[in-house]
């Protein structure tokens, strides 16, 4: 039974059974591949996307929890790639693999959209996501500088 | 099953596959003729030139974009950063307009290397001026260690060798490109190359006033050979303008925009996608399984049966065989998969495999005589005078990658022709496998290269490829996308090997060691022995005897990150740090002392990480009650006058009273041999390294049970997150008289020895079983 998802601002019809999971829809039925598959249990957070704005583990909801609202994936963050995020991202050369990288681009945004000025505590609390390459001491510094260039009112 | 080992497809559906793929092979794959995949807007991809190339490592095009073309696959490492800075040292060209691309792995075993780049120049590592030592390790016609002579020299991703053995020809493609450009300017002129320059992509005659770009001359270059291109020398260190600064890595744009493709993202049309089970316990079949359960199940295919690989396409590892439903998507693969009934035929001597008894093996043949690799002096009579006897036996679980990607290829295969798309350290091994499995020649195998989601070790050195090449030659004609689910990655991975030390000292009267006797057990296929302890203690002991002991177990074992060298120094580390408490002396002095006293070759260097370090660190300066400092020496090859690489870092750790661990603060002092090439990816490969090595120590450790793998999951299998990174870590660069012998994998190993001893110093606790975790770690 074919249901219809807002992804990133544009509305996609499906084709898939509505209990599969939103990550294998954004990734196989949209066709966005930057949201990524790893642990497909909820733990890591490689598929973190944002469900009307509150990041979700996207391989451990069923499609139908988003249907009727707005879905956000990594491609969704800019038309540019120059989001402040991503200028932070891109300034401390934050990733290695990159593989875990949208996940945590998207968990520390939903973190940044609900607390301008994350404590490093907020980003211990709120950034839960798994990198095996180990580009933590980046991501903190990444997600300090995005606060003071989003607070510029850049986005 | 009909004959092809494939079940449940009819001859429609069959014929129907097999025209949507040919339809796509004309429109994807034949022109041009190596494959493209994906499309993504701003993905990074393969394309073919336009242009016509300057030589095999560079295109340049009209608008003046160099096309750099990179042997090494990218796992995060940095290499499409570095290797394009090496080319592009020498080539002169303009950074901003460098744009690295996979080379070609067919066209790396079709075509010989240039003559100009196969001596190396110089005298050996110890000469700035010249090439280094490369190392090409054992090069043969599977790939395993590479092809002799082809095309790009090294097409494989290990050892951390990227910069190390790809240097003196990287930078030689640049030299000879930029002469070549020079040369058809000054014949386009019809001036003298001598009064010609090049910089930033831009050709100046002075005399004349007359300029012109890269992109305008390109094409006149590639006509255009060089006349002696053996001539040609490469720029030493301090001539270096690109290399030595830090350089943003070129493919991080893409990674923060989700654009980056890596094997996972492949999409091919009229690809189907498979979802496998490997028997659990390795060395295990298929028995039976039931497709009829799972047939009519949305957008199922087929299932087909696989066999163990050929231990021969896995350097001899016996991983299992195995069952694969194939599918519309990933999801309906596997899914279906998980419904089916399958029955495994399991070897009852590897079912009764489980990590305590292993264990008991492991000790037990640490009391059989093993294999002397070292005898130095006369232990036994050192022991015989000793003052004071320290033993401790030290033990390493079985580890995997667990890279963040888990396993997966993308294969069609056809008559005459099979495409790989995959993430890959290894390429050229892979189309040995592909050339096995399918019977097709290995000329017209074409191996496409994607991103990988880390690696830390070919890409866990298991078998995706073969099991997709298997399930791909059974569906000729339909490009199947093999993904494993994370559960099959903990079994598809291979692990390093459980491991075991025993170390036991003789010291004198002052604490000094006069004898160390130094046993290490591991299964006998284990990669560890190999390293490190073999060649000799590093620190001065007069009389030294070293043995491995081995027993046989069942699970394949790899070259996971650090190989057996972290392992190893975790042992010696922890051991030395025992010695300096019974000695009752300082354990940064003692080490210091123990350096000083030997006749190693880099030795200075040594001692000066140590000093470093310490000093970086504060050493000695007052701690709050539950606070340690631990120092440990890194180094690899500093036994030699060779390439080396040293290092020696300081970890301050907290351990609350509750027992909470903390990596509280990392100072390190690095050496950069003459010169690093990128010190940013050096830093974050670093940083990365402790968060590597910190998992070791603390969380992380596969269990056996009845045969099989127990952890297999993230839930299980620990990763540690930000809040348990260290907040401050310092590095500091030295400069060294010789070339680095590379540092991705072996940095930070002394997170393990330093937490150990931390916990000791705190609690009085003596924990020598990584890792640390598990332990009720509490005091008063």
């Amino acid at each position: 039974m074919a249901f219809d998802l807002n992804v990133n601002g544009t509305r996609h019809t499906i084709d898939a059974d509505q209990q599969t999971p939103l990550l294998w829809v954004i990734r196989d039925h949209v066709g966005l591949t930057g949201t990524k598959f790893s642990c497909g249990i909820g733990q890591c957070g490689a598929c973190t996307v944002h469900v009307d704005g509150q990041p979700v583990r996207s391989c451990s909801v069923p499609a139908a929890m988003a249907i009727g609202k707005r879905i956000t994936t990594i491609e969704g963050v800019s038309p540019d790639g120059n989001h402040p995020i991503q200028v932070a991202w891109k300034e401390f050369d934050t990733p290695q693999c990159g593989y875990c990288q949208s996940g945590m681009i998207m968990s520390a945004l939903a973190l940044l959209q609900r607390r301008p000025n994350p404590s490093d505590a907020d980003i211990n609390t709120a950034v839960t996501n798994a990198c095996r390459c180990g580009t933590y001491h980046r991501v903190r510094q990444a997600i300090h500088l995005a606060a003071d260039l989003m607070k510029d009112g850049r986005r | 099953m009909s004959e092809n080992g494939i079940s449940g497809i009819n001859r429609r559906e069959f014929l129907a596959m097999v025209a949507a793929a040919e339809g796509a092979f004309i429109l994807g794959f034949w022109v041009p003729p190596r494959a493209n995949a994906q499309t993504a807007p701003r993905a990074v991809w393969y394309e073919e030139s336009a242009t016509p190339e300057i030589n095999a490592w560079i295109v340049i095009s009209p608008d003046d974009t160099v096309t750099i073309r990179i042997a090494q696959s990218e796992l995060g490492q940095g290499v499409w950063t570095s290797n394009a800075m090496m080319v592009c040292e020498e080539l002169q060209c303009d950074w901003t307009k460098v744009r690295p691309q996979y080379a070609s792995a067919n066209r790396d075993a079709r075509e010989r290397a240039p003559e100009w780049t196969l001596k190396v120049m110089g005298k050996g590592a110890t000469d700035p001026k010249g090439g280094g030592e490369p190392g090409f390790g054992n090069r043969d016609r599977t790939g395993v260690g590479g092809i002799p002579d082809s095309l790009y020299r090294r097409m494989r991703t290990n050892a951390a060798s990227s910069v190390k053995d790809g240097r003196y020809y990287l930078q030689l493609a640049g030299a000879e490109a930029r002469e070549r450009l020079l040369l058809a300017a000054a014949e386009l002129w019809s001036v003298p190359v001598a009064e010609l320059t090049a910089k930033d992509s831009i050709i100046t005659h002075a005399p004349s006033g007359r300029t012109t770009t890269y992109g305008q001359i390109a094409g006149r270059a590639a006509r255009t050979p060089h006349p002696n291109p053996e001539t040609i020398t490469i720029k030493s260190p301090d001539q270096w303008t690109l290399m030595g600064t830090e350089r943003k890595n070129l493919d991080v744009p893409a990674k923060v925009t989700g654009s980056t493709i890596y094997g996972i993202d492949v999409r091919v049309p009229g690809m189907k996608w498979a979802a496998v089970k490997a028997c659990p316990v390795y060395g295990g079949t298929v028995k039976s399984y039931k497709f009829d359960a799972i047939r009519q199940l949305p957008g199922v295919r087929s299932a087909v049966q696989f066999p163990i690989p050929d231990p021969a396409l896995t350097r001899g590892r016996i991983f299992s065989g195995g069952v694969a439903v194939i599918a519309d998507t990933w999801y309906q693969a596997r899914t279906a998969l998980d419904r089916m009934p399958i029955e495994w035929e399991i070897p009852p001597e590897h079912a009764a495999f489980s990590t305590a008894n292993m264990r008991e093996a492991l000790v037990a043949s640490l009391d059989r005589p093993g294999r002397v690799r070292v005898n130095q002096g006369n232990v036994d009579d050192a022991f015989a005078r000793a003052a004071k006897v320290v033993e401790a036996t030290y033990s390493t679980p079985y580890l995997p990658r667990a890279r963040m990607e888990p396993g997966n290829a993308t294969v069609l295969v056809t008559d005459n022709r099979v495409d790989i798309w995959i993430g890959d350290q290894s390429p050229q091994e892979t189309r040995f496998s592909a050339a096995k499995i399918t019977g097709i020649a290995e000329e017209n195998v074409y191996l496409n290269l994607c991103h990988l989601g880390g690696g830390f070790g070919r890409n866990g050195n298991g078998p995706q490829a073969e099991q997709a090449l298997m399930i791909a030659n059974a569906h000729r004609g339909t490009p199947i996308h093999l993904l494993w689910t994370r559960e099959e990655d903990f079994i598809g991975t291979t692990y390093r090997a459980m491991g075991m030390a025993r170390l036991k000292a003789g010291l004198d009267a002052e604490g000094w060691p006069i004898a160390l006797e130094v046993r290490t057990a591991m299964q006998e296929d284990g990669f560890g022995p190999e390293s490190s302890f073999d060649v000799a203690s590093r620190y001065h002991v007069p009389n030294y005897r070293f043995s491995n002991h081995t027993t046989k177990f069942h699970v394949p074992v790899g070259t996971r990150r650090g190989i057996g060298q972290a392992a190893h120094e975790f042992y010696r580390e922890s051991f030395m740090n025992e010695l300096a408490h019974a000695a009752g002396m300082d354990p940064y002095r003692y080490r210091r002392e123990l350096i000083a006293r030997t006749s190693l070759p880099y030795k200075d260097d040594m001692i000066r990480a140590l000093d470093l370090a310490a000093e970086m660190s504060g050493w000695g300066k007052a701690l709050p009650r539950g606070t340690a400092r631990v120092i440990a020496l890194e180094e690899r090859g500093a036994e030699t006058n060779r390439m080396a690489t040293i290092s020696a870092m300081v970890h301050t750790v907290s351990v609350s009273r509750e027992g909470k661990v903390r990596l509280e603060r990392v100072d390190v002092a690095h050496d950069t041999g003459f010169s690093l090439v990128n010190p940013l990816s050096v830093k974050k490969q670093i940083e990365g390294q402790i968060v590597w090595f910190y998992n070791d120590a603390m969380h992380q450790a596969n269990t056996i049970k009845d045969g099989h793998i127990v952890e297999n999951n993230f839930n299980a299998f620990k990763l540690s997150r930000i809040d348990e990174n260290p907040p401050d870590i310092n590095i500091r660069f030295f400069k060294t008289g010789h070339w680095l012998l590379g540092m991705g994998h072996d940095r930070a190993t002394s997170v393990q020895s330093a937490i150990g001893d931390a916990i000791f110093q705190i609690t009085g606790k003596r924990f020598r079983d990584l890792p640390f975790g598990g332990h009720d770690l509490s005091w008063t």
